[in-house]
């Protein structure tokens, strides 16, 4: 979101500016938010499809498929979060809990019950949301850090019953053999073919939120995270707009959750924790709230540090904090957000000079 | 019968009486002023109206429905629309998108089909940005429609929020201090519009420190102190009133 110190444009900002320039053509502007007129389709959008489209043609290494695959369901994952934290302001720190329920609801139904997987995919998504449901009403008379205490007790509690519950889950152990996805009789059981899959998914699902956060619905969680009394003062439910995010939210997580069960064709309880609740946070927070690029590309980014930073074994850890916190520092509103606000004011401040300078000619 | 009704309001924080025992009415068509001086309990009448606060006795009537036990949301929904002290603009929206988010009531969309963008929901969301900007073409913002509405003004914020106000179409509007902070010329701006507004048949009730403002614009003044009503009628008696005329010297006393 802009801030008003920010409105200004500064000379030092042209030296960081300079090595970011190729971000930018990655990464989208901030004013998503802002531009009510301009929310149809741009062109750029078609260049953004099409890379996603071609790109795994042209670079046909198998490992970089997986790679997409994983920050395509992340990306799924933190799409849904977003609505629930940009844009409705709402902290959830136990939304890997909501993962976690699609991954074994596809794992029971498929192995236990031999559900087909396309079934047991949109299955995921409702058992997710019927948990968010459940427990949303009570946990989201919360606020702050009372909220994000609960979510994450909420995951806790998940994790202890997945554990326990051995006859259902498999306990510490997990489930295995879940069959890949298959539609129609066909199979995706290559990374290309899952890769199609899971960025498909993403599509549809970035489409459907695309749509919610420029109806009257997106300017409800909009207003609600700005003003919980002025929106209630438009007649605005603010318990029931809340709940439906969640509910929103949780059913993107039960997706994701289901496809990551079909692609890894396991479900352990250790996949569900807090460490991967507080990476789609921060998958969220890196990309830039308040527009729904920014946790794609926020999960892309993480996914590749998180597989570069593998191969530095136990410093992985120590340096992907660091670059964290380096990150945060220097783009505190998000990559795609502080890029985009940058460049706004600097082809502005360029817009302006040419002004004046016509002016004096 | 009377658009809102205030009956035998008793309100009390720790044992102290912020109202006691008050009842107004506000009668379709006009604008009714409340003042008096700080801490008199013209915020906290507000929040009870609003919904915002429970009263510990008393029911208040809008429409002719009682209330009094109503949650903020669903006041609004039969049809009150207000605004705020400090105010409250949607920061993290357009200029135009802040009056859009006062028709939420008014248009019609559940979770699914506005994600599928289906037909009635694209015709609905052309017509609302079109009846938007006629609202803000009457308050004379249309030409910074597309800003982020945290980049105008406090004035120009105030006008929104009134806008979004209106926008809901409602009964009645309550302005709380709708003056406060504001230049000279920007009040004049403001009573201008609020006039403007009954001329067009709006009920509004406002409550304001700033005394000349509603002296000007209000058809008939209620005065609150200590909790109490102590004067009522057209703002020339209430002018001439001696206990109003005492309470607000006291104030002025106190503050020096």
């Amino acid at each position: 979101m802009v801030k008003t110190s920010e409105k200004e444009f500064r000379k030092r900002d042209f030296f960081y500016l300079i090595p970011l320039w190729g971000l930018s053509l990655i990464v989208p502007d901030a004013d998503d938010l802002y531009s009510y007129h301009s929310k149809e389709f741009k062109r750029r959008e078609i260049y953004y499809l099409g890379a996603v489209l071609l790109l795994p043609l042209i670079w046909s290494d198998p490992h970089f498929h997986h790679l997409m695959v994983l920050a395509g369901i992340y990306a799924i994952l933190a799409l849904g979060l977003s609505l629930f934290l940009g844009y409705a302001g709402q902290i959830s720190l136990g939304h890997a809990a909501f993962f976690g329920i699609g991954a074994y609801t596809t794992a029971i139904l498929t192995t236990r019950y031999a559900f087909p997987t396309f079934l047991a995919f949109w299955a995921s998504a409702v058992a997710a949301a019927i948990a968010a449901s459940l427990i949303g009403r009570p946990i989201l008379k919360l606020k702050g850090y009372f909220l994000a205490l609960a979510t994450l007790g909420f995951g806790e509690i998940f994790l202890v019953i997945v554990r326990e519950s051995t006859e259902l889950t498999g306990g510490v152990i997990g489930i295995f053999g879940i069959p890949w996805f298959s539609l129609l009789g066909f199979s995706f059981d290559t990374y290309l073919k899952q890769y199609y899959l899971t960025w498909g998914v993403l599509l549809g699902l970035f489409l459907f939120s695309k749509n919610l956060v420029r109806s009257k619905l997106g300017r409800a969680f909009l207003a609600v995270a700005a003003s919980e009394d002025a929106a209630r003062s438009v007649g605005i439910n603010v318990s029931q707009i809340k709940t439906g995010v969640f509910v929103v939210s949780a059913a993107f997580a039960g997706f994701a959750g289901s496809l990551f069960a079909c692609i890894m064709s396991t479900a352990n309880p250790e996949a569900f924790g807090l460490g991967f609740s507080t990476l789609i946070v921060m998958m969220v927070i890196l990309g830039g709230m308040g527009n729904l690029y920014g946790p794609i590309f926020g999960s892309i980014l993480l996914t590749y540090l998180m597989d570069i930073l593998g191969r530095y074994q136990e410093w992985s850890l120590p340096i992907y904090g660091v670059i964290l916190i380096l990150l945060l520092i220097f783009f505190p509103d998000g990559i795609g957000t502080r890029l985009g606000i940058r460049l706004i004011y600097l082809i502005g401040y360029w817009a302006k000079k040419k002004k004046r300078d016509e002016g004096k000619l | 019968m009377s658009l809102l009704i205030v009956d035998e309001i008793i309100k009390e924080y720790d044992g102290v009486r912020a109202l006691d025992r008050v009842s107004l009415k506000v009668e379709r068509g006009t604008i009714k002023g409340l003042i008096g001086p700080n801490g008199a309990g013209k915020s906290t009448l507000f929040h009870l109206i609003s919904g915002m606060e429970k009263p510990d006795s008393g029911k208040i009537y809008f429409k002719g429905k009682e209330i009094t036990s109503f949650e903020p949301h669903e006041i609004s929904a039969l049809g009150m629309g207000r605004t705020f002290q400090t105010v409250q603009t949607l920061e993290n929206m357009t200029v135009v998108e802040n009056i859009m988010a006062g028709m939420h009531l008014r248009l019609k969309g559940g979770l699914i089909s506005s994600g599928l963008w289906l037909p009635w929901i694209r015709r609905a969301e052309k017509e609302a940005l079109k009846e938007a900007k006629e609202i803000l073409d009457q308050l004379g913002l249309l030409g910074r429609w597309k800003s982020p509405a945290s980049q105008l003004p406090l004035g120009k914020q105030k006008i929104l929020e009134l806008g979004r106000a209106l926008a809901m179409k409602p009964d009645l509007i309550l302005l709380d201090e709708p003056a406060s902070g504001l230049t000279p010329t920007e009040v004049q701006h403001l009573s201008e519009r609020i006039y403007q507004l009954k001329n067009d048949g709006m009920t509004l009730f406002i409550v304001e420190h700033h005394m000349e403002m509603v002296m000007e614009i209000a058809d008939e003044v209620v005065v609150l102190d200590n909790g109490k009503i102590i004067a009522e009628g057209p703002p020339y008696v209430v002018r001439r009133d001696l206990k109003v005329i005492e309470a607000y010297l006291k104030g002025k006393r106190a503050d020096a």
